[in-house]
This record gives C-alpha cells, sequence and structure tokens, in this order.
C-alpha cells in the first residue's frame, strides 16, 4: 500500500456526509410537535432508559450532604416510610423522594400555578397562562411566600424541603430525566420555596376559586328578589349542615354587620357582558364517628376529596419519621409535609367548604387619567404589576395588570377575550392574602390532641375547608374552618360597586369563632360540600353549598350503629342516587300510561348508578334534558358561568309542583317539561344505542388522563359506577382523588386507595397499579410504621441508607 | 467473517461511545470506521446500519424484556403503532439508519476506498 499515490477524493463524495449530518441535526431537534427522535429513541439515554425493570432492586446505599444518618423503607406499594434524626433531615428527604418519583409532575404543576406553561409548550398555553396572571396567582404565591419565610418552623421545613429536590435535580444526567422532558424536549429548572407557594396556590385557586358572583349578577337583573330567593335560596330547605342543628355556636366578637342603605351596591349588566364557561364544582367526603357508632368503640375518620383525576396522580403517600414526628398519609408532590393523614394520636381529612372568599368589583377609571379609578369619591392611583409570559418560539409577552384597593384588575379592555367582561372587574379573594396554611400543616403532622388540632387549623385560612379530626382518645370534630370576613347580607354575592367604600371587605372574622363541633351528641358529624351551619350561625356565611351526598351520607350514618371499616368503605363507594330516589317515582307518575322498556328498567331501579346500570344512564340522560327544559326556557341559554339554580333545589320546586317563577303550585306545568324531556331522552339513548353498550360506565366514560393530556399515558372508560350526585362521586374526569379510612384504636387501622400510583413515570409497573384496585372500590392496609430506627415488617421490601 | 466482526465491533464501539457521549456519537464511530476500512459503499452501509442496528436492538430488547413490555407499549400507543414490536422496531430502523449513512459517508470520503476505485 505504501506505494499507492493518494488520489484526491471528488468534491461531489462530501454530500452525503453534509446530507447525513443534517438528517442527524434533524433528529436531535424538536420539529413541529414531535420530540428529538434521535435522542428520544436512542435506547441508552433516550426514552429506553425510563424503562423500569418490573423486579426492579429499589435498595440503595446513599450519600447525602448535610444529612445524618437515615433510612428510607419503601414497601411493596413502593410507598416511602423515612426515618431521620431531625425534621430538616425528613423533609430534604422527602423532597428528594417527590423528585424521584414525581419531578415532571411537580415542575409542570409549578408552571401551571404560575402561568409558565407557555415557555415549554409553546403558544397553545398561552390563554391558559395569561388567565393565571390576570388572577394574581403569583402576585398570591408572593404574598404568601413572605407568610411562610417569616415563620421559622415553615421556612426550616421549605428550606429543606427544597434543599432535597435540588439535590436530586443536581445529579440528574439526561437519561436520568423523566420521559416527559424527553417528549418535551425541556429541562428541570432549580426548585424554590416560591413553588412551593405556587402549588398551595394552586389548590386554592381550584377549591375556592370558582365563584357564581358574575351569574348572580346576571340573573339579579332578570329576576325579583323573591324569584332569587325562590331558585338560589341561602340555606336550602332540609339541609342537614356539617355543623348539627342545635350546636350552639361561640357568641360572636364581631357586631353582624349591617347592609349599607344605599341602592348603588351592585352594578347591573347585560346579558351580553357575559360569557364565562362554568367549570363543574369540586366536592368532597368526610366524616367522623365517635366510638359510640363503631363496632370496635373506636372513633373512624373517612375522607376522599374529589379532584381531577390525573396521572402522575396529585396524591403521593409518604410516612415521615423524625423524633416528635410520626406521620402518614396523603402528600402533594412539590409540597412538604402530609395534608391529608394520621399520626400516632391524630386524624384529619378535607373537604372544601364552599363558603364564599372571592368578590368581583366594578372599577370605574377615572375619565382621561388613565392610571386612576375612583374610590370613596377619591381617585386612586392603579399600582402596575407587569407580568412577562415567555412563550417557546416567539417573544415574551408583557401584561400589565391594574391592581387596585381590592385586588387585581382581572377584566378590562385588554383582556376579556371568552372569558367575560369588556367592563373593568377587579378580583377581591382571601387567598391574595399573606396567608401560611403551611404552618397548619407542619403543626397538623405533629398534633397529639385536640386542642393541638384546633391550634394548627388556626393557620388554615384559604382555601376554606372543613376540616374533620378523630383521635385515639376518642374525640371526634369538625371545624367549617378558613379566614372569612364579616360581611354584610348578600356583600360578594353579586359583582359589587368598586367606587363604593361600604362594599370594601372589611374586618376578619375571629378564626376561633369560626363554626365547629365537639362530639355532638348524634355521635358522628358528616361534610360533603353542604352548608356548614344551620340559621342560628351569628355571621354571614353565604356560599355555593349543595347538598345531596350529605342527604345521603347522614341519612346512612344516623341509622348506623357498630360500625366497622368495611361499612365505610361500603359508604365511600356507595351509587345510591339521592336525587333518583325523589325525583323517578315524580316522573313516573307522569308517564305511568306509556309503555316502553327504559320506563320498565326505571320502574324496577334501585336508584343505584352502578358501572352495568342501564336504567342509571336513561335516568341521567332524562334528567339532564328535564333539568335544561325547566331552567333555559326561563333563564335563557347565556347566563353566566352556565348558572342555573341547584338539582337540588330543582327536585323540590317539581315534587312541589311550584312554578319555578310564580312560586305557587301549576296544575300541569310539570307534565308538559316530563314528556318533552321523555321523547329527547328517549331519542338520545336509541342513538346512543347504535354507537355500542349503553351502561353507565361506557357513557360516562370516566377517564384518569395524563397531565399532558397523552391517551397513550392515560386510561379511559374506567368501570366505575357514580356521579355528583351520588357519595361515590366519580364523574367523568373528576373524582375520589383519595380514599382513606383511620380507625383510631388502641393500634391505628388505616386503609387507603388512589387512582394512580406511587411512580410518576409511565415506564414503571407502579405508574397506574392502584388503578383498577380503586376502581373496584378496593383499599390497601397502610403500613403504619413505628418510630423506630430497625424495622422487619415483611411489607418492607426495600431499604435505601443514607450516610 | 470479516464484515461479522466489523459488525461487532462497530456495535461494540458505538455502544461505548453512547454511553459517554451524546447519543450521535455513534455516527461518528460508524464514519471513522468506515473510514480506515477498505470495502464498497454498499458493505459499509450495511456494517453500520447492522453495527448501530444491533447495539440499539439489544440494549432496547434489554430493557424491554425486563420491563414487560410497559413503556414499549405505551410509546407505540403514543405514536399510532399497533404493537410494541413496532416501535422496537422503528427504534432499530433509526439506529440503524444513522449508522449506514454515517459508515457510507465514511466510505466515500476514505482514502483507501479512493485509491482502490481508480
Amino acid at each position: 500500500m505504501t506505494g499507492e499515490k493518494p488520489k484526491k477524493i471528488k468534491p461531489g463524495r462530501w454530500v452525503l456526509l453534509v446530507l447525513t449530518t443534517v438528517f442527524i441535526y434533524l433528529l436531535d431537534k424538536p420539529l413541529g410537535g414531535l420530540p428529538a427522535i434521535g435522542r428520544l429513541l436512542d435506547p441508552m439515554a433516550g426514552c429506553w432508559a425510563n424503562a423500569e425493570p418490573v423486579n426492579e432492586d429499589f435498595s440503595t446505599a446513599i450519600k447525602l450532604p448535610g444529612l445524618q444518618k437515615a433510612s428510607v423503607w419503601l414497601d411493596e406499594r413502593l410507598v416511602p416510610h423515612i426515618h431521620t434524626e431531625t425534621e430538616h433531615d425528613a423533609y430534604f428527604m422527602q423532597g428528594y423522594i417527590h423528585a424521584t418519583f414525581r419531578l415532571w409532575q411537580m415542575d409542570m404543576q409549578a408552571r401551571a400555578a404560575a402561568g409558565r406553561v407557555s415557555e415549554v409548550v409553546g403558544e397553545k398555553a398561552f390563554r391558559f397562562d395569561r388567565k393565571q396572571r390576570r388572577k394574581g396567582m403569583v402576585f398570591a404565591a408572593e404574598n404568601s411566600l413572605r407568610a411562610m419565610e417569616s415563620d421559622p418552623a415553615t421556612k426550616a421545613m421549605m428550606d429543606a424541603y427544597t434543599e432535597g429536590v435540588n439535590y436530586y435535580i443536581s445529579q440528574l444526567r439526561y437519561r436520568d430525566l423523566p420521559l416527559e422532558y424527553k417528549l418535551m424536549g425541556f429541562k428541570p429548572e432549580p426548585w424554590a420555596n416560591l413553588k412551593i407557594a405556587l402549588l398551595l396556590k394552586y389548590m386554592a385557586d381550584d377549591l375556592s376559586g370558582k365563584v357564581d358572583d358574575l351569574g348572580m349578577t346576571f340573573l339579579k337583573g332578570i329576576l325579583d328578589s323573591g324569584q332569587m330567593e325562590r331558585l338560589f335560596p341561602e340555606k336550602i330547605q332540609g339541609s342537614t349542615p356539617v355543623i348539627p342543628s342545635g350546636t350552639v355556636f361561640e357568641q360572636p366578637s364581631l357586631a353582624p354587620k349591617r347592609v349599607p342603605d344605599k341602592k348603588t351596591l351592585f352594578p347591573s349588566f347585560q346579558p351580553d357582558d357575559f360569557g364565562e364557561v362554568r367549570e363543574d364544582g369540586k366536592g368532597s367526603n368526610n366524616w367522623v364517628l365517635s366510638g359510640s357508632k363503631t363496632a370496635s368503640g373506636a372513633a373512624i375518620l373517612c375522607n376522599d376529596p374529589h379532584l381531577g383525576l390525573n396521572l402522575p396522580s396529585l396524591w403521593f403517600e409518604v410516612q415521615l419519621q423524625a423524633p416528635g414526628l410520626n406521620v402518614y398519609g396523603a402528600s402533594l408532590p412539590g409540597t412538604p409535609g402530609v395534608v391529608i393523614g394520621f399520626n400516632d394520636s391524630v386524624s384529619w381529612g378535607f373537604t372544601n367548604n364552599y363558603r364564599d372568599v372571592k368578590d368581583y368589583y366594578l372599577i370605574n377609571p377615572v375619565a382621561n387619567e388613565k392610571n386612576k379609578y375612583w374610590f370613596g369619591g377619591n381617585q386612586l392611583a392603579f399600582s402596575p404589576r407587569i407580568e412577562k409570559i415567555g412563550i417557546k418560539g416567539k417573544p415574551d409577552f408583557l401584561d400589565t395588570i391594574s391592581y387596585t384597593i381590592h385586588g387585581p384588575v382581572m377584566y378590562d379592555n385588554n383582556y376579556g377575550e371568552r372569558d367575560g367582561m369588556k367592563k373593568m372587574l377587579a378580583v377581591c379573594w382571601m387567598a391574595y392574602r399573606p396567608t401560611n396554611e403551611l404552618k397548619a400543616v407542619y403543626m397538623l403532622n405533629k398534633a397529639r390532641n385536640y386542642n393541638e388540632f384546633v391550634d394548627a387549623i388556626m393557620n388554615f385560612q384559604c382555601p376554606a375547608q372543613n376540616i374533620a379530626y378523630a383521635d385515639r382518645q376518642g374525640d371526634i370534630a369538625v371545624w367549617g374552618q378558613g379566614q372569612f370576613v364579616n360581611k354584610w347580607k348578600d356583600q360578594g354575592r353579586f359583582v359589587m360597586d368598586g367606587t363604593d367604600s361600604a362594599t370594601l371587605w372589611q374586618e376578619l372574622i375571629p378564626m376561633r369563632e369560626n363554626p365547629h363541633v365537639l362530639n355532638p351528641p348524634q355521635g358522628y358529624v358528616a361534610s360533603a360540600n353542604q352548608n356548614v351551619t344551620d340559621s342560628t350561625y351569628p355571621y354571614h356565611d353565604r356560599g355555593g353549598f349543595v347538598e345531596l351526598r350529605a342527604w345521603r351520607i347522614n341519612q346512612v350514618l344516623s341509622g348506623l350503629s357498630k360500625a366497622r371499616v368495611e361499612d365505610m368503605f361500603a359508604l365511600q363507594n356507595e351509587t345510591y342516587s339521592y336525587l333518583a330516589a325523589n325525583i323517578v317515582p315524580g316522573l313516573l307518575k307522569y308517564t305511568a300510561s306509556v309503555q316502553s322498556r327504559y320506563l320498565d328498567g326505571l320502574r324496577q331501579w334501585d336508584y343505584r348508578l352502578t358501572a352495568e346500570s342501564e336504567p342509571a344512564t336513561f335516568f341521567q340522560v332524562w334528567w339532564s334534558f328535564f333539568y335544561g327544559e325547566v331552567w333555559y326556557p326561563l333563564l335563557g341559554g347565556h347566563v353566566p358561568n352556565n348558572l342555573m339554580p341547584l338539582h337540588e333545589r330543582t327536585m323540590q320546586l317539581f315534587l312541589s309542583d311550584v312554578h319555578p317563577l310564580k312560586g305557587v303550585p301549576v296544575d300541569g306545568y310539570y307534565s308538559a317539561i316530563v314528556s318533552r324531556s321523555y321523547r329527547m331522552a328517549t331519542d338520545s339513548m336509541a342513538r346512543s344505542e347504535k354507537q355500542g353498550s349503553t351502561q353507565w360506565y361506557n357513557i360516562k366514560n370516566t377517564t384518569v388522563s395524563h397531565l399532558a393530556k397523552l391517551p397513550a399515558f392515560s386510561f379511559d372508560h374506567l368501570k366505575v359506577g357514580g356521579w355528583g350526585n351520588t357519595v361515590n362521586a366519580t364523574k367523568r374526569d373528576h373524582g375520589p382523588s383519595w380514599r382513606m379510612v383511620v380507625q383510631m384504636g388502641k393500634e391505628i387501622e388505616a386503609y387507603g386507595v388512589y387512582p394512580g400510583g406511587q411512580s410518576g413515570n409511565p415506564g414503571s409497573r407502579y405508574y397506574a397499579d392502584f388503578l383498577q384496585h380503586w376502581a373496584d372500590g378496593k383499599y390497601y392496609r397502610l403500613l403504619f410504621l413505628p418510630n423506630s430506627e430497625q424495622q422487619d415488617d415483611k411489607q418492607v421490601r426495600w431499604k435505601w441508607s443514607i450516610n | 467473517m470479516r464484515f461479522l466482526y466489523s459488525v461487532f465491533i462497530v456495535a461494540v464501539l458505538s455502544a461505548a461511545a453512547a454511553y459517554f457521549l451524546p447519543w450521535w456519537s455513534v455516527a461518528v464511530v460508524c464514519f471513522l470506521a468506515a473510514m480506515f476500512m477498505k470495502q464498497s459503499g454498499g458493505r459499509a452501509f450495511l456494517m453500520g446500519f447492522c453495527g448501530v442496528g444491533l447495539q440499539w436492538l439489544t440494549i432496547a430488547l434489554l430493557s424491554d424484556v425486563a420491563n414487560d413490555h410497559i413503556l414499549s407499549s405505551r410509546m407505540a400507543s403514543l405514536f399510532h403503532l399497533p404493537s410494541y414490536v413496532l416501535f422496537i422496531a422503528v427504534t432499530v430502523f433509526i439506529g440503524g439508519l444513522v449508522g449506514g449513512l454515517a459508515a457510507l459517508a465514511g466510505a466515500l470520503l476514505s482514502p483507501k476506498a479512493a485509491v482502490r476505485q481508480v
């Protein structure tokens, strides 16, 4: 070879090298909606690296700087049981572990809270992001963060947690990233305490952010006050309030507010001023039984918060141990502590308390003075806050949001879109206040008795919650908790005149005067988003309460004695519809002479919305047409937020034959509506039958969606019964997000299940391994380990030894 | 036999490269290997295709079997492929194509190839 003379390579031969380089370059870049294919498919570091072996050995030894010796035991369901020598180490480890199993989810949800999704997905999330900013989500989180960081306990808790998350992130290589980062083409950024505050505000928005003020304002313009009270009563007739009737409330320290003697408190709007789409309310159940009602003689606490059903799941089970701390329950990935759970002394749970803590104000800008508005006869200056929304592939969008004495101007002529208003509306919301709910979580996790429980929840200001409590000494209690304003009647029920100082939120009601009950004579307390109080409560506490589930739960619990945990499982999973049981006989009365298999089905039906039931489908369809036929003709089809009277109120009016607007029985009024809606329902059923099964679960299509809405990582048509009107309130994309039953005996017996799995990795067998169990209404016995350095429980499968 | 050796060597070297370097380093391996070998363009392409394909197939299969096809089935469904087998096939094909093209480019620019063809 040495003798050969190298010849020149023809230039054309370089072409392929160039083409190949371009080809590889393209495979390394996300194109259009597609991820970077080459990088994604690379078996070494791409998606294949997320294929977790099904028999993965999770045991490991880890060196973590700044920590003392610690252990994490993982049980067979991948629940970590963290044992540490200091609280700092416990929260550090919780952060580290949340990041290990749920990093992408924490990251995305914090981004969603802050309106920063467009930064990673581009323009399609812009509308969402902008709404978050207009709502003042970041403003709210920053305010709370100040309160959280000025309290040494929560500051230390957050710092440790954030440190743990960031340590985990700092050692990640590309191959270790959660699959979704590889698909979406971005990387985790460092965690921060602000993100913890953002996630808590995200919950506050989910639970207290939707109010009917706009719809109510519209309806006030077309209905008289008698009709308003008939259709939207402050306390619905027959309500079984959370705090049982007969409970004596604390003496009010504040005088009840009088309605200001003015005609201009509420502006009026025209129908075409609106257009917001209503979102369905979130519900939840919790109840506590005292030992007098249970077979074991120990108190039982049950809770099932109904929230969005997603994967990775909202909740992550964890046990935390440190000196003076041994708590188990559901934690929110991205935040420290256990939100719903129990420790070795007490247990607690949450349901939403719909008492109104968010109001709208019509702002009157000063003519020719762009930066000022009228308030109390004076001109006040708006304080501007600039929100910079980053959009992938586009320049940043700057939105200047004007803050008023009430709160941020959500709607103005720059921002109305499909959402709402061309008028200038400001929002006043308890979530903007510098509240520290994390302090409540911190103290609840360590509470040893009722008094410490009460001290803890005095920090729980927003969102308002009905907090249930049961302990091993046998005490049970519920508090209708939150920070509330001493309002005058109807203050904030409608959009208020923001120029009038009489409409301003004034003094706060001392939280210890919040409605509560300890060990009531009836032996149980139940909350399911119904009215919190009866009419003897001294303050105004109007809100968006619902009653159907509460009626049923009270019906069952009042008749129960010697209750066992299995009875609690059955009740949490019950699909008996109180609405159907009352409505169906009424509907059938009008159709007694009609022959049809649908009606035959209903005539024999047990009013249970079981998964396979076809009569259940027919009832739901018929009722939905009936409801529409009652209200649309009277209220028009364009009520903002699609606000209509409650189903339970509709039921009452129908059963008593009362004309909704006239307020007196009108003979035959409902007969025409029944037959019209019946025809519509049978047509609709016939159409559905052509497309497949009309079993209830198939029509309802309960779906647990991946957070990025990827059907491949989601599960649909789950075989679950129930609906919003049954205790098992599993709807299409909302439902019991965590079912927990805890018997607080000598030994704590706890059960739980949630629709998902501990791992957020779609390539893991632990991604959705609880889902079927949840759909079947089954529970896991929760492994509550003693606070000790050694564990020999056979359910413990793996161990992490730290330092 | 020599061809099989070269495929095997490309597979091992590209695995080592991809372990330490970005995924596209497999292309550099194929390119360089082909440049220093005396073979036709077609054979070079085949060597690169089979070498990287073999490496990607091996690792993907090992991951997939240990994983009970959980990930590959979900990825297949994400890309609207009827089965996880196809997702593996797509993976191998893309890897093979990258390796094959790089090797072909290497062969075309190989001084030895230039000599032989003159």
